[in-house]
């Protein structure tokens, strides 16, 4: 595959490219500093390693290490930039590995102004350009060591396989990695282009550890005389602790007081949580925090639809303010649950905190961020901190929090010299979560006799970046995917309503777009049937100058046999969403077996990221999108009440389980070799909407708020009083009231086994 | 004092007898492959085989499974040579990996039982939750174990 990327940013390359070449003294006393961590086990030979620049080492085994910012959290993206490096680098992908380095300017992403994480569907997008030319620049310097050593013109040199060649001999890449190291970097050097990784289901090198428990997660994180500890975070959201702290249980070591949370440090993870769990807290709580509902925040977001002040996101074709309403518009509204990320590996942080020096090991999505927490946080200078970044068990978007990392560092600050691992017990993890918002939302929608679309949403929803710190405007992490939408409509009016809810919100698996992507998705469906018109043939006529969005909904169409009708008893139901450069379009075929159940037969999704790296890692994270969505779409909920979440383990979260799971057919799109898109999150919104246009096709309902199975049932979004046991403990919430978190988890066994 | 045996060999551990089995491997013997994920017996992220049998081991405590033959993921092969393994990693199944120790311990057992599993066998044998999704070639891979 030749020719450039037209995300190719040329200002950010360079300057990419400087900071990975000319810091190389800087760079070299970074690199290692992950193997403090137990070494791993089944990693290759060890040898001597010759780090050239400061993105790849070579052994004098032969073995390639590429060293990238990424976070790896089961997208593959590591093992995919890796690919990039190795085309141009001209060496076996068998002989390469990847590590993720530490924080540090030289190893940030171009696409987020140079800092170091991993989210956004941004990695191949920022990366790209700049870790091709990297791989290119260490051929070229590889090359001319070559010419060097072998005393040969630099023409007649030719690198292949982890060697150099020339008529008169061969030198391996080992043998000649010290005199490349010494080269002087090429400016712009030749970009080969062969095609031969790039764009080739090549196999990811994370996955062999993963299958033999070799793979180091943050929860796994092992050091010569560590410590452990578990916290209770305030069951009420914004409750701080009150009064003097409780005593040491016995058999633990100490317990630290956090602000918004107690620590408990123990001897190992079970003792600190069992303690932990012990603790007798008292709380101060924000007035009126206890009354927090999921009832009360859709009251407010109610009020707020019909009374707070807009702010005008989108325009198309119609002047603000006003919407033209040809024919009889439709006007709907929708409203969306909290959800939880509920990552595999929950929240933890190891840390080890000296006089002079604060390291820290991590399964963090936000290096930049983490080193900056660690500085604050110790007062220590940037040359001080270290942070390691872990394999991440499952990301979301959680683990760009900082919360668990401040925690973290607070309680190695009791005990300097001395590494302690914080582990968030589930419960905490579920019930200090940062979660997806929750969203009300109203849409009016008409079609007049030929096919102009006339089109107004307004969403009311939390703002990320307010509850952030940032402005009090339009978030536009919120408001994804109701903006920019593909469709040709005639007119188009998208207003946002700041929510200001107590519930802390985050980041999310394509947060916004999920949202909005339902509303955007299940009117269209509805427009198209009061225009008498057929949803693929009415998206056709929408998307006809858009080739790309076309051909996606064109080939979910055909993968689903779309103009066939379906078995008796089932129907299919259409969505498609555009995001991060990205086009999918998802057919679900389902039946509805009994009331209120689903029985999810097929997904057919199509996608168009452009050129995928490697495409059996895209068609991985779309399968993986898909039943995400699925979850979210079926059940996924944390419902609110007393001012916490009711939501404490996944007994009461339920999410797919192999028998739930459709069959999923996924068609890649020989997409644009010079468009780049994010594969990770993009299948997660066309979900929910299929399913409820499905659905509507065979039952005539029209289902529109989430989860969708309590939808069916005639139920709103839950009070609260639905999930088990959860969220009745007590302190109910008074102010100063004692609060016992955590029932559950450590060994209780009289709450569990509701999904088992 | 417990001894325990694990993947063939006998660890003395100073930890209560009552501590969840899942904890003495991961923080007192260091065998770090077995997860946690809920710690009441609803994910299956810590699976491990006792006596070749699947259990959970974050609800199994130490001293039951004293006298008993442990295996964990770490023990499943000296190499990543498992059947299993290796169709696991043919079928490029994991994904952030963090479930599928305790994935790859539920079909081994599984195959133990049902050397040629159906779909619906793998369905109610294989109940481990997959945040990431991994459903669809944990499947495949377990028809191509069983293949051989
Ligand atoms: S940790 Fe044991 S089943 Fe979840
Ligand atoms: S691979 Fe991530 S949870 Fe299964």
């Amino acid at each position: 595959m030749t020719g450039t990327i037209s995300t190719r940013d040329d200002a950010a390359v360079d300057s990419f490219d400087r900071r990975g070449f000319l810091q190389r003294s800087g760079a070299a006393g970074l690199l290692y500093a992950f193997s403090i961590v137990a070494p791993v086990r089944g990693a290759r030979a060890a040898g001597p390693s010759q780090p050239i620049g400061a993105f790849v080492r070579i052994g004098a085994d032969e073995n390639v290490t590429i060293l990238v910012g990424v976070s790896e959290m089961g997208q593959g993206i590591a093992s995919g930039i890796a690919q990039v490096v190795a085309e141009e680098l001209m060496v076996d992908w068998s002989r390469v590995s990847v590590e993720t380095v530490n924080a540090g300017t030289t190893y940030g992403n171009p696409f987020l102004r140079g800092t170091q994480g991993t989210f956004g569907s941004l990695s191949m997008r920022g990366y790209f350009a700049p870790m091709r030319k990297a791989g290119a620049t260490v051929r070229e310097m590889l090359r001319a060591a070559a010419a060097q050593a072998m005393n040969a013109p630099l023409s007649s040199l030719i690198a292949a396989n982890g060697r150099v060649s020339s008529a008169s001999g061969t030198m391996t890449y080992g043998q000649l990695a010290a005199l490349a190291a010494q080269q002087t970097p090429m400016d712009k050097p030749p970009l080969l282009g062969t095609g031969r990784y790039v764009g080739v289901s090549l196999p990811r090198t994370d996955i062999p550890a993963k299958t033999t428990g070799a793979a180091i997660f943050g929860l796994d994180v092992r050091l010569p005389g560590m410590l452990y500890a578990a916290v209770v975070n305030s069951p009420v959201f914004g409750g701080t602790v009150s009064g003097a702290l409780p005593p040491t249980p016995s058999g633990s070591v100490a317990v630290v007081g956090l602000d918004t949370a107690v620590a408990v440090i123990a001897r190992d993870t079970y003792t600190a949580f069992r303690a932990a769990q012990s603790l007798a807290v008292k709380w101060q709580l924000p007035a009126g925090a206890s009354g927090v509902s999921t009832a009360s925040v859709l009251t407010q977001a109610q009020d707020l639809m019909a009374t707070g002040e807009v702010q005008t996101a989108e325009t198309v074709g119609v002047a603000q303010g006003t919407i033209v309403a040809a024919g009889t518009p439709l006007d709907r509204t929708y409203s969306f649950p909290y959800l939880a990320h509920a990552c595999m590996e929950v929240l933890n942080c190891t840390a080890l905190v000296t006089s002079t020096s604060c390291t820290i090991w991590a399964p963090t999505q936000a290096q930049t961020s983490t080193a900056a927490t660690a500085a604050r946080l110790t007062g220590l200078p940037a040359s001080a901190i270290t942070v390691n970044t872990t394999l991440l068990g499952g990301g979301l978007g959680r683990k760009i929090e900082q919360d668990f990392i401040s925690q973290a560092i607070r309680i190695a600050q009791t005990v300097p010299g001395t590494p302690v691992k914080l582990t968030w017990s589930r419960e905490q993890d579920f019930g200090a979560d940062q979660y997806r918002s929750a969203a009300l939302v109203r849409a009016r929608a008409s079609v007049d006799a030929v096919g102009n679309v006339s089109w107004w949403t307004r969403l009311v929803a939390p703002s990320y970046a307010y509850q952030h710190g940032g402005s009090t405007g339009i978030d536009f992490i919120a408001i994804a995917g109701a903006t920019g939408l593909p469709y040709a409509f005639a007119g188009k009016l998208v207003e946002y309503v700041r929510h200001p809810a107590a519930v802390p919100v985050g980041s999310w698996r394509a947060i916004g777009c999920s949202i909005n992507t339902f509303v955007a998705e299940t009117m269209v469906d509805e427009i198209a049937a009061a225009a008498g018109s057929d949803p693929l043939a009415f998206r056709q006529k929408l998307l006809a100058d858009n080739p790309r969005a076309l051909a996606v909904v064109n080939a979910a169409a055909s993968l689903a046999n779309w103009t066939t009708p379906p078995a008796a008893g089932r129907a299919r139901g259409l969505a498609f969403c555009f995001s991060d450069n990205a086009y999918v379009a998802m057919v679900v075929e389902l039946s509805q077996p009994t009331a209120g159940s689903l029985r999810i037969f097929t997904v057919s999704c199509a996608v168009d990221v452009g050129m995928a790296v490697n495409p059996d890692s895209v068609i991985a994270q779309i399968e993986g999108g898909v039943v995400h969505g699925l979850s979210a779409a079926l059940w996924g909920e944390v419902p609110i009440s007393n001012g916490r979440a009711s939501v404490r383990n996944f007994n009461n979260y339920r999410m797919v389980r192999m028998r739930d799971m459709p069959t999923i057919n996924v068609r890649l799109i020989d997409g644009n070799p010079n468009s780049l898109g994010g594969a990770g999150e993009i299948s997660v919104p066309p979900v929910a909407p299929a399913i409820a246009n499905a659905v509507a096709r065979l039952t005539g309902q029209r289902l529109r708020s989430l989860p969708l199975l309590r939808a069916l049932t005639g139920g709103g979004t839950s009070s609260g009083s639905t999930s088990g046991t959860a969220g009745s403990g007590s302190g109910s919430g008074s102010s100063g009231s004692t609060n016992r978190s955590d029932s559950r988890g450590t060994g209780d066994r009289s709450e569990r086994g509701e999904d088992d | 004092m417990l001894t325990l045996k694990v993947n063939g060999k006998s660890y003395t551990v100073d930890a209560p007898d009552s501590t969840p089995l899942l904890w003495v491997l991961r923080d007192h013997i260091g065998l770090t492959g077995t997860k946690y994920g809920c710690g009441i017996e609803v994910c299956g992220a810590c699976t491990v085989l006792v006596d070749g049998e699947a259990e959970k081991s974050c609800d199994m405590e130490a001293r039951e499974a004293v006298g008993k033959n442990i295996t964990t993921i770490e023990g499943l092969s000296p190499d990543g040579s498992h059947p299993v393994q290796k169709a696991w990693v043919a079928e490029q199944v994991p994904q952030c990996g963090f479930c599928q120790s305790g994935m790859i311990m539920s079909a081994v057992s599984l195959l133990r039982r049902k050397p040629n599993p159906t779909d619906s066998d793998i369905d109610s044998g294989v109940n481990n939750l997959c945040v990431c999704g991994t459903y669809q070639r944990v499947r495949a891979a377990i028809h191509r174990a069983a293949k051989g």
